[in-house]
């Protein structure tokens, strides 16, 4: 029997203003009719650029040899005309963050219906009545009210434009659905509902399934075998199960440990990195100690553009000690990095208090310059917290200069020391597009460590992060705990970093802290439901559920 | 549980813009049209510091280089009210705009706002009649140019516009006049000889009307052109164009339901908005032509100089271009479903 | 490139020069990759120099009506190559000294024009709030105001020369350069290095300075050669309309005296294309100079332009 897709020798080549540059080299894949495949990797893998050479889809400076069969037929040789009726019809795509691949000015039910004016069934053209009906029933199969078919795009939220890349993607009936990064950029639990919907809505019709993601989780999840793909080439593919419990290639092993599972004990306090971690100091600042950073019935609030007033932060009590990491976990809108930004005091607070050492924050001047020496602020996105024209050593340079600290040069160094970037002087003319993500993200972590903080603000450290170097950061985080006693606040939508770094875990919903404990409390024994429901929907599950589930 | 936690949150995030609906669009239209109207009010402000306050002495102004006697001068005076503290002057001429009183030209000795009122339709025939073909030559090249980018005709016309757009346009006014030597009227409107009745009036318009509107045409159009065709470059790396690439469409269709709606919202706005560009071009050409307009009257009473009419024309030509923007804002929400709800 | 032995003994400052040479080399390579950009260049620079040379090169007593030597109106010929003009003096070397008061014009009204817009553009971004709300409507409001007719008012009242025309148009041309340098100090103070400058303890001063300025001085580079081009066809309209310093010799002058003395009737075109001609080159130099700036310096449109 011939098989639903089936790539022999697929290479890719794209030209560029540097020559030649070969992004997928000797693929070899296959998918059974109604079969689900994940392939997983890292930005720059080729992964994308193998889903999109299934349809044609690359841009014109690609090239690409070896057969691409899609039911026995080669795409790669077919006439236009063929190719635009298989488009689709045969096989089509979800693609990845729904917000850019929808059309902006055209109402959502327009975009579905496009495909199925331009491939009528066999048995001839819809009327219009029943491409409504079709569109309707689309939008029922993906859970969402028929009355959104005159909504625009922006009108939605990402899981549910994400939902109409999926009815869009089911319109004709194909036999193959593609979805690239269908989950990425969503919260949590909405992740968790489009990954079942699409599991259910593929299962069901029988659509063979090709999904590709960085996330290894996300395609264990959903998917039978899995293809990991490394710089071009499919460097392992067996069954999921299989490739989970125990990876071969290194690379693989690398992506699976970045998404350790929560509860399991080999990943507490022990983030992937290749150096060991130093112990835990003998003697730790305990809760009897004044906490270095503390907030008491905080409230912020803002308006919106429509004038409405947010009210972000709904009452929060957080207290940050020395000798320990405090994880301070939310969904996107819950107010988290309002929270983290008003500590740092760049956001001004309604009411409450903020205490540094036990002494409430200044709130301008001088003094607030002083305080902001001792709270330091790590951002998501290493590649844009670095302005593009500053070298190294001023991006390092530049705390050191704001508050006129002596021996520059030596501060410099030893913070990029400290930042693990060795030996620093290689580093110093460095611009940031020189650099790796995970080395910006050092210089950035460096940058803060030039004003010897006693807090660290990390907002999603890791989360734009490859996942080879995800655990390497992390590591770096909790080396500077345990040697220098520096206190941390990170704030992350990842329950598997907690378990990994953190020594606390402050849950936020909707503005308010409704559960803190310690990392073991929260999130083996969560008391609230939401944490509860933060937890069911990790797609790799807990270690504890796992074993007490069997 | 889970499902209802976040569905909720979903409903949160959707309800704000189907509650503003229609409260929304009237608080808009309202707001934009208050701005207007605080424009005009400053351009009348302006209009008035400009002509009463720069030139000194505006009686010394309008009356040198000139034989004057002392009881001329003190008419003036008296009827320009400038003995009188500033804002009494202001609030004078203010009020005696809304009652049509735009002052008296010094040199016609007639009322400011009657010369206007002749002046004004030659204006917007011309202006009106060089922005349509402008804007649809414009469009037209530039989309062409955009889909076969970096092909002959894209550079042929990119090249043509960018020179175009480098031509001063009282030049290239003077330069067709020589060049089509007589095949078309070198000056006014009408022609003395033209017959009576409606169509050989009317032809004989559009005879006069050849040249000023090809001159005014020729250099915007190459504006609209570089902007739609890079708008639609802009356009043409959108996701969204992938997304209807895979659905199976046809280049063009691709290009016609997807690609260009999108470019055209920045270059639609941009004519409306450029209006006072197309205005500053029509004075300069008018006076090459000596098109009876308001450019017309501008370029004669610079040269009285009668400050009056000068002053009159700046509040006319100012405020007709705020009411464009007006209108190119209320039309951008109309056509940006974006703009509507955000 | 220096090896990383000798960055380590360099000073900071002598590192920051270093690689700060090195981007602008890049840039310059980018440009000169446009063969347009660079044709205009070359060109542009070439004019400059010719301007500056003109009083060694020439002799400026043909340009005075008692001095002429032609007849009246005369048609290119061995002597005079384009022709004299209604006071019978040569054509050519009118173009070429015009050449010196447009530049003069284009140049100064741009830098004011610049200037206002730049530190309008950066205010209006930086500082929210109701300075930043009024400071956009009024830049709006000159936006959208027809700036001839603005222009024409303020000579109408100045007194005349060339100096009121560089006014005229420096504050009226500014407006778009300060909506550009807004939208670019918007994009700049979004990126997350600025909340990070913000947190390491830097005021509005250190932000502006370090980290906008730097930012928009690009964008702002490639929008001064464009106003250029502009500034230099509204100071000729501006003659042309004879709003002018009547004793400067310019472009526009030389075409208000071919239209008003006849010679355009008279179908003298040797009066009408050599100043014409003139001002379109060097304009379009100078716009395919700033879309060359634009396409390296301005990373939206960054492999965008052919």
């Amino acid at each position: 029997m011939t098989a639903l897709l089936e790539l022999k020798n697929l290479g890719v080549t794209y030209r560029t203003g540097g020559g030649e540059v070969a992004a997928v080299r000797g693929v070899d894949l296959r998918l059974e009719a109604g079969g689900t495949l994940g392939v997983a990797g890292e930005s720059g893998s080729g992964k994308s650029t193998v889903a999109m050479s299934v349809l044609r889809l690359l841009p014109r400076s690609a090239s690409v040899t070896g057969e691409i069969l899609l039911d026995g037929e080669d795409v790669a040789t077919m006439r236009w005309g063929r190719l635009r009726a298989v488009r689709w019809a045969e096989a089509s795509v979800v693609f990845q963050g729904a917000m850019h691949a929808l059309n902006p000015v055209r109402r959502i039910g327009e975009q579905i219906a496009e495909p199925l004016r331009l491939h009528p069934p066999e048995t001839g053209a819809l009327s219009e009545t029943q491409v409504q009906a079709r569109v309707a029933e689309l939008l029922d199969q993906v859970d969402l009210p028929r009355s959104r078919a005159g909504a625009y795009p922006h009108e939605l939220s990402g899981g549910q434009k994400q939902r109409v890349m999926i009815a869009m993607a089911l319109a004709c009936s194909p036999r193959l659905v593609i979805a690239d990064e269908p989950t990425t950029a969503l919260d949590v639990i909405v992740q968790a509902q489009v990954l079942a919907l699409l599991s259910k809505l593929v299962a069901e019709q029988d659509i063979g399934l090709v999904m590709i993601s960085h996330d290894l989780s996300v395609l264990a999840a959903t998917c039978d075998r899995i293809a990991v793909m490394y710089d071009g080439q499919v460097v392992e593919e067996r069954g999921s199960a299989e490739l989970m419990a125990d990876p071969h290639h290194e690379h693989s092993r690398a992506l699976a440990a970045a998404f350790p599972t929560v509860g399991d004990p080999a990943s507490r306090f022990a983030p992937a990195t290749s150096t060991p971690l130093p112990p835990e100091p003998d003697h730790r600042a305990g809760p009897g100690d004044t906490p270095l950073l503390e907030a008491e019935n905080l409230h912020v609030s803002f308006r919106d553009r429509a004038g409405k007033r947010i009210h972000a932060v709904n009452g929060v009590d957080l207290a940050v000690r020395r000798d320990e990491i405090v994880a301070l976990v939310g969904q996107s809108g819950s107010g988290k990095t309002t929270l983290a930004r008003t500590l740092l005091g760049l956001q001004k607070a309604d009411s409450g208090a903020i205490r540094h050492d036990g002494k409430p924050i200044p709130a301008g001047g001088a003094a607030l310059r002083a305080y902001r020496r001792k709270v330091q602020l790590v951002l998501q996105d290493p590649t844009s917290a670095l302005n593009p024209a500053h070298t190294v050593y001023e991006a390092v340079a530049e705390g050191p200069r704001i508050h006129g600290l002596p021996a520059e040069r030596d501060t410099v160094l030893n913070a990029l020391e400290a930042a693990e970037l060795r030996p620093p002087e290689r580093f110093l003319d460095r611009l940031p597009h020189e650099l790796s993500g995970g080395q910006r993200q050092r210089v950035v972590i460096a940058g803060a460590l030039a004003l010897e903080p006693a807090v660290l603000v990390a907002d999603e450290p890791v989360a734009s992060l490859d996942a080879s170097v995800r655990g390497e950061i992390l590591a770096l985080l909790l080396r500077l705990r345990r040697e220098l006693g520096l206190a941390g606040l990170v704030i992350t939508h990842d329950l598997g970093l907690a378990w990994n770094i953190a020594d606390r875990v402050a849950v936020m919903y909707r503005g308010e802290l409704v559960e803190t404990g310690t990392v073991e409390q929260v999130l083996l024994d969560p008391q609230h439901e939401y944490t509860r429901s933060l937890l069911a929907a990790l797609p790799g599950g807990t270690a504890q559920r796992a074993t007490t589930g069997s | 549980m889970t499902q209802s936690l976040t569905s909720d949150q979903a409903a949160v995030l959707v309800d704000p813009d189907e509650n503003r609906g229609g409260t929304g669009t009237a608080r808009f239209v309202g707001t934009k049209i208050a701005e207007a109207l605080a424009s005009i009010l400053l351009v009348i402000v302006l209009g008035f510091l400009l002509f009463r306050l720069l030139p000194g002495d505006p009686v010394a102004f309008m009356v040198r280089e000139r034989p004057t006697d002392p009881a001329q001068i003190a008419e003036l005076r008296d009827r320009l009210g400038i003995d009188k503290p500033l804002l009494t002057q202001f609030w004078d001429y203010f009020t005696g705009l809304f009652r049509g009183d735009f002052g008296t030209s010094y040199i016609e000795r007639r009322p400011v706002l009657d010369m206007i009122g002749e002046r004004l339709w030659p204006t917007v025939l011309l202006v009106g009649s060089a922005t349509v073909l402008a804007v649809a030559l414009g469009l037209w090249l530039g989309i062409r140019a955009a889909w076969k980018r970096d092909s002959f005709f894209d550079r042929a016309q990119t090249g043509i516009a960018l020179t175009l757009w480098s031509v001063p346009q009282f030049w290239l006014g003077l330069l067709l006049l020589v060049v089509t030597g007589g095949l078309f009227p070198s000056r006014g409107m009408h022609s003395p000889d033209a017959g009576p009745g409606f169509f050989a009036q009317g032809l004989d318009v559009l005879h006069h009307l050849v040249l000023p509107c090809v001159t005014l045409l020729a250099v915007f159009y190459a504006q609209y052109m570089l902007v739609m065709r890079s708008s639609l470059l802009g356009e043409m790396n959108a996701d969204y164009l992938t997304t209807a690439r895979a659905k199976g469409l046809r280049d063009d269709l691709v290009r016609r339901r997807h690609a260009v709606p999108n470019a055209l919202l920045p270059t639609v706005t941009l004519v409306f908005m450029q209006f006072g560009m197309v205005v500053s071009g029509a004075v300069t050409v008018e006076a090459v032509f000596s098109w009876p307009g308001l450019g017309q009257l501008t370029y004669d009473a610079l040269h009285g100089p009668d400050l009056p009419v000068l002053q009159g024309v700046f509040v006319v030509l100012a405020s007709a271009v705020v009411l464009m923007n007006l209108l190119a804002e209320l039309l951008y929400r109309v056509l940006d479903p974006r703009v509507r709800t955000a | 490139m220096t090896a990383p032995a000798a960055a380590a003994s360099e000073t900071p400052r002598a590192i920051a020069w270093r690689r700060r040479r090195a981007g602008i080399a890049r840039t310059w390579h980018e440009f000169a990759a446009q063969k347009a950009a660079l044709t205009g260049f070359v060109l542009l620079v070439l004019t400059v120099l010719l301007a500056l040379l003109l009083p060694v090169i020439s002799d400026s007593d043909g340009l005075d009506v008692t001095k002429a030597t032609g007849h009246p109106l005369s048609p290119p010929d061995g002597q005079f190559w384009l022709g004299t003009d209604i006071d019978g003096r040569s054509v050519l070397l009118l173009t070429l000294w015009g050449t010196r008061i447009s530049l003069l014009v284009g140049f100064a009204a741009t830098v004011l024009s610049v200037l206002i817009g730049t530190v309008i553009g950066i205010a209006a971004a930086h500082f929210g709030g109701w300075i930043s709300t009024i400071l956009l409507r009024f830049t709006d409001f000159f936006l959208v105001l027809p700036s001839l007719v603005l222009a024409i008012a303020l000579s109408a009242v100045l007194p005349q020369g060339i100096w009121t025309i560089v006014l005229a148009i420096g504050v009226t041309a500014w407006p778009s350069t300060a909506r550009l340098v807004r939208a670019q100090t918007l994009t700049i103070e979004s990126r997350p290095y600025i909340e990070r400058s913000r947190a390491l303890g830097g005021g509005h001063l250190h932000v502006v300075g370090k980290h906008v300025l730097p930012g928009v001085a690009p964008l702002v580079l490639a929008n001064t050669t464009l106003v250029v081009g502009n500034s230099i066809i509204a100071d000729a309209t501006l003659s042309f309309l004879g709003v002018g310093d009547p004793s400067s010799i310019s472009w526009g002058a030389m075409l208000e005296t071919a239209l008003n003395n006849g010679a355009v009737s008279r179908g003298a075109w040797w009066n009408l294309l050599p100043p014409g001609i003139a001002i379109v080159l060097v304009v379009l130099f100078f716009t395919l100079v700033g879309r060359g700036l634009e396409t390296v310096l301005n990373p939206r449109l960054k492999g965008q332009h052919s």
